[in-house]
């Protein structure tokens, strides 16, 4: 390692000191944080974290000194690097504070009116280079993204003389982190606390510059592999959980304690502490070798134990044979508390928060859905980091998609998200729900960040990138798509690769050119709408008198019209039904506007309908697909049915008042 | 509870049975406002999916994602027909609050009215009847405000204690609370609505002062008496819900007869507690023996058959003793 920037030999041999006591320490960890047969390093080790942090649980702060040792692989000196504080956006005038306040909420919080107990803060008071001395007063605050002067979310430190390629630069940095009320994945509640983008966090170079957004309340973010060694003193009644294993557990005789924790090729660190925490343990025996799961939940949950441990081992299971192995030693799952659901669902590498109820019932699979998206985010954001700011479908979309296809296969393709009181909900049908109303907003290639707004976001990236997989399925296959993932999981893991990486792998497995479909369904909005136009059955010799139509034996001419509606072409199946039992499957392009369909047979056409399997969840309105010359009473009767008696209540309700 | 006052629940039953073209009429109108309630929405339905397969998933298990569909989609909207069956709700409100004198009347005399009695006395408290709602749904009012504090109160303590059930469980304590006060409120506008039926009651206020007096020495056995009636229609409803669940999707027509008799039932049960409030008021009557001289009501020539309980003088009556 070459040590240009740290020139004395004083300050090489400080780094040397520190350097040896660093692998003293690793050599002191017992367990490897991978599981049995991995080996690390895993990632090109960017950067190291030493953090030694101190939680005061009354002020909810955390008093903190980092250590982080940056290796520039860029290729060219750098001089400037820019640092994330994320927790500044809990302030009335950060930029994510004027997304959630436009938007009107954000997840579960309103941010109609401000409150004190969203205030969270990333306050640094020390900054110091190694070999260069202090740069606190050189710290600046910049808004790259919108210009916005109130936000402190990032800050850069132009350095005296550059790091050259390959040398590593050492900041020392002192700061003070104060948690709002649980809100946007971080925060505590009660004595609950989820401690989540909490440290100051350099950018990414990449593409040939820094990568270092402001924080957006759409989107979440983007970091570089590295180690982690973090050490957090708090009271010591509290149980702890965090990225990465445990490797010491210290009481300080004073009444607190110092737990450690070690992680390697990982992008980011979180933690949660509580000492109402009760600690479920379990193993999931994978493909290379046994991970450890340990959940932390709370007495009241204690009837979705066993429902996190078996939902995170199917999915475990599923992933491991589907897409590649979890490399890691171990999983850990938060529950938050009652009240506390803003720090729920929410994804860190090796480590999760999900959410349940107290009174959970059996067939809603919202505790087992939340579970399988978190542990999938194990993969399209913690392995395969891509960049959250920008390309957000890239990893909520994947996952999503990767989601309906677990929990298809694990409750059937029609009841995988909801199987309550004779009500279905298939989880693709939920994820098309999320896009129909924003079809026509943002495309999934326009920078998230950027997007319409919080709604069109969540419908774009999570609801149309999964509609848009879920349909690519039509033309490549489910297995093809389930191969390319894999090649793309294995390609890019530990890497950060972009949207065009993923389109390119799709290509190549497929072995087919698909951009016709990428520029519709990625680059654009085009409105994918097919219809049936027209389906009618008449006879042939309707030019005689008196004609006599007699089943089976009557000759008639069948025209079936197939529309497509919208812009967005795409091939569509339609199947035609007759009613002396035959059928017929067309396939049309879907290039022209309409396309005709003509039989002759001794049979009338009974039904026509496209995509008959109901496979593509892009189509905007499932209600023109289908034509019957028989009319369907029986739905208009059921809904009607219900429509009246609840009419007949309300009525009956209004009566009793007066 | 003395047999009495055990009686009470048992008479008021028998008191609907033996009015019950009362029930029947009550129902077929409910049932009328409720498809016409409903028609503009079918009309919809049937336009958008007469000639689709999509209905298929709404019939063969309920696919919640094709319901979101329809009610979505522009060119469906189902939501707008909502209007008309608030609309048509509300119609049945305004019928029952206009045949409540002719329900009172029938049940008082307990003998079956000619339709011109039957509207002649709708008719005659309908205004008087509007005056007693209009008080009535400003404590409703009152009530629906101290259902909001019981949500704050819920989710402040909710969200200070540890264990997940405290906040429900001052929820559902103060939802039992409420709906006690409001079943209280609502039997006592129900003895005033009797009580002036059956004094041919002019001035509402009054009455529903006296009404108040008068029973609020037995408040805890009326609320009892109304309590078991609405007991036996939340049951109903709740054993109808079980066999809905165990009904296959496609029983259609089933689920149909299912839901209007939980309907029946539901009505059914109103109308025992408004006749039970006969019961009780005029057994009240009886029990004191004084005669007073009142005015003689307005209806007397439609009632000459029946006995004139209600001119005995109100008073009240000791608690009873259960």
């Amino acid at each position: 390692m070459r040590l240009e920037v740290l020139k004395t030999p004083a300050q090489r041999v400080g780094l040397a000191c520190v350097a040896l006591a660093l692998v003293c320490s690793a050599s002191l960890v017992a367990q490897s944080p991978f599981a049995p047969k991995v080996m690390g390093p895993l990632s090109q080790r960017v950067v190291a974290y030493q953090i030694d942090a101190s939680y005061d649980p009354v002020q909810h702060a955390v008093d903190a000194t980092e250590t982080l040792t940056y290796r520039n692989l860029t290729g060219q000196p750098l001089s400037r690097f820019p640092f994330h504080l994320y927790l500044n956006a809990f302030q009335p005038k950060s930029t994510w504070m004027r997304e959630a306040h436009r938007d009107g909420r954000f997840r579960l919080s309103r941010f109609e009116t401000w409150e004190p107990k969203y205030y969270g803060s990333n306050e640094v008071t020390s900054f110091e280079v190694v070999g260069i001395g202090d740069l606190t007063k050189q710290m600046k605050f910049i808004s790259p993204d919108d210009g916005n002067p109130d936000d402190k979310t990032v800050f850069e430190v132009q350095l005296p003389r550059p790091v050259a390629p390959g040398q590593d630069v050492q900041f020392k940095i002192k700061f003070r982190a104060k948690f709002p009320e649980v809100v946007a994945r971080t925060g505590y509640k009660r004595t609950f606390l989820l401690a989540g983008q909490w440290f100051p966090k350099v950018g990414v170079w990449w593409h040939g510059a820094w990568n270092c957004h402001q924080f957006h309340a759409l989107t979440e973010f983007f970091a570089d592999f590295g180690t982690y060694d973090v050490r957090i003193t708090l009271p010591k009644n509290y149980v702890l959980g965090a990225t990465g294993i445990q490797t010491s557990d210290s009481d300080n005789g004073n009444g607190t304690k110092t737990v450690a924790f070690h992680a390697e090729d990982v992008h980011d660190f979180a933690w949660t502490a509580d000492p109402n925490f009760r600690v479920i343990e379990s193993e999931f025996d994978g493909s290379v070798g046994p991970v450890k799961i340990r959940l932390l939940s709370y007495t009241g949950h204690k009837s979705s134990w066993q429902r996190y441990v078996d939902a995170l081992k199917a999915t475990m299971q599923r992933f491991d044979q589907w897409y590649g192995p979890y490399p890691y030693a171990q999983i850990t799952v938060v529950d938050p508390p009652h009240g506390g659901e803003e720090a729920g669902g929410m994804e860190y590498p090796t480590f999760i928060t999900a959410g349940t109820d107290w009174f959970a019932f059996k067939g809603d699979h919202e505790t087992e859905l939340v579970t399988e998206h978190e542990f999938g985010h194990q993969y399209w954001y913690g392995m395969v980091a891509t960049n959250e700011f920008e390309n957000g479908w890239l990893d909520e979309g994947i996952n999503s998609y990767t989601e309906a296809k677990v929990l298809d296969n694990m409750y059937g393709r029609n009841a995988s998200n909801l199987n309550l009181l004779g009500a279905q909900m298939g989880d693709a049908s939920v994820l098309r729900s999320y896009y129909l109303p924003v079809a026509e907003t943002d495309s999934l290639a326009r920078p998230s960040y950027t997007d319409m707004s919080l709604r069109s976001y969540g419908g774009v990236t999570y609801g149309k990138a999964a509609s848009m997989l879920l349909t690519l399925e039509t033309v490549i296959g489910a297995q093809t798509l389930r191969n390319a993932l894999h090649v793309y999981f294995m390609k890019y893991r530990f890497t950060h690769p972009t949207q065009e990486d993923f389109l390119r792998t799709v290509n190549e497995v497929a072995g087919q050119n698909l951009n016709w479909y990428w520029q519709q369904a990625v680059y654009g909005t085009q409105v994918f709408d097919y219809a049936v136009l027209r389906a009618d059955s008449t006879p042939t010799n309707w030019h005689e008198k008196d004609v006599k139509e007699k089943p089976g034996e009557t000759m008639y001419e069948t025209q079936v019209i197939l529309q497509r509606k919208g812009d967005f072409i795409f091939p569509v199946e339609a199947e035609i039904k007759f009613d002396n039992g035959e059928s017929a499957r067309e396939r049309w392009d879907g290039k022209d506007r309409w396309v005709r369909y003509v039989y002759r047979k001794k049979a009338q056409i009974r039904s026509v309908e496209i995509d008959p399997d109901h496979r593509i969840l892009l189509d905007r309105n499932y209600l023109n697909n289908s034509y019957t010359t028989e009319p369907q009473r029986a739905a208009i009767h059921k809904i009607a049915a219900y429509w009246m008696f609840l009419t007949q209540m309300l009525g009956h309700i209004l009566s009793w008042l007066v | 509870m003395t047999d009495e006052h055990g009686g009470l629940v048992a008479a008021g039953a028998h008191l609907v049975w033996r009015r019950r073209s009362v029930l029947w009429w009550v129902f077929i109108v409910n049932i009328a406002l409720g498809v016409l309630g409903t028609l503009p929405a079918a009309r919809q339905l049937h336009h958008t999916v007469r000639h689709t397969l999509a209905g298929e998933q709404l019939v063969k298990g309920f696919d919640l994602g094709m319901f979101y569909e329809l009610l979505r989609l522009p060119e469906v909207n189902l939501f707008r027909f909502t209007v008309s069956s608030y609309l048509f709700a509300s119609f049945f409100a305004i019928f029952m609050l206009f045949v409540s004198g002719g329900i009172l009347e029938a049940y008082r005399q307990d003998r079956r009215l000619n339709t011109g009695d039957f509207f002649a006395a709708s008719g005659g408290f309908f205004w008087r009847f509007v005056r007693l709602a209009l008080m009535s749904l400003i404590l409703f009012a009152l009530l629906g405000d101290a259902y909001l504090g019981v949500e704050k109160a819920s989710d402040y303590f909710g969200d200070k204690a540890v264990p997940d059930q405290v906040g429900f469980v001052i929820w559902i304590v103060g939802l039992i609370i409420l709906g006690l006060l409001t079943l209280l409120v609502r039997l006592w506008f129900d003895i005033a609505k009797v009580r002036a039926v059956a004094r041919n009651e002019r001035s509402m206020l009054p009455n529903v002062v006296k009404a108040f007096d008068i029973s609020r020495g037995q408040l805890g056995t009326l609320l009892w008496m109304y309590l078991r009636i609405s007991l036996v229609a939340w049951i109903t409803l709740l054993v109808a819900f079980l066999i809905w669940t165990k009904l296959p999707p496609t029983a259609i027509w089933a689920t149909f007869i299912l839901l209007e008799l939980v309907m029946l039932v539901q009505l059914g049960a109103r109308l025992w507690q408004m006749a039970s409030a006969t019961v009780w008021y005029q057994r009240q009557a009886e029990a004191v023996p004084t005669e007073i001289e009142l005015p003689t009501p307005k209806l007397e020539e439609v009632t000459e058959a029946e006995p004139q309980l209600s001119l005995y003088p109100e008073t009240e009556l000791p608690a009873a003793d259960d």
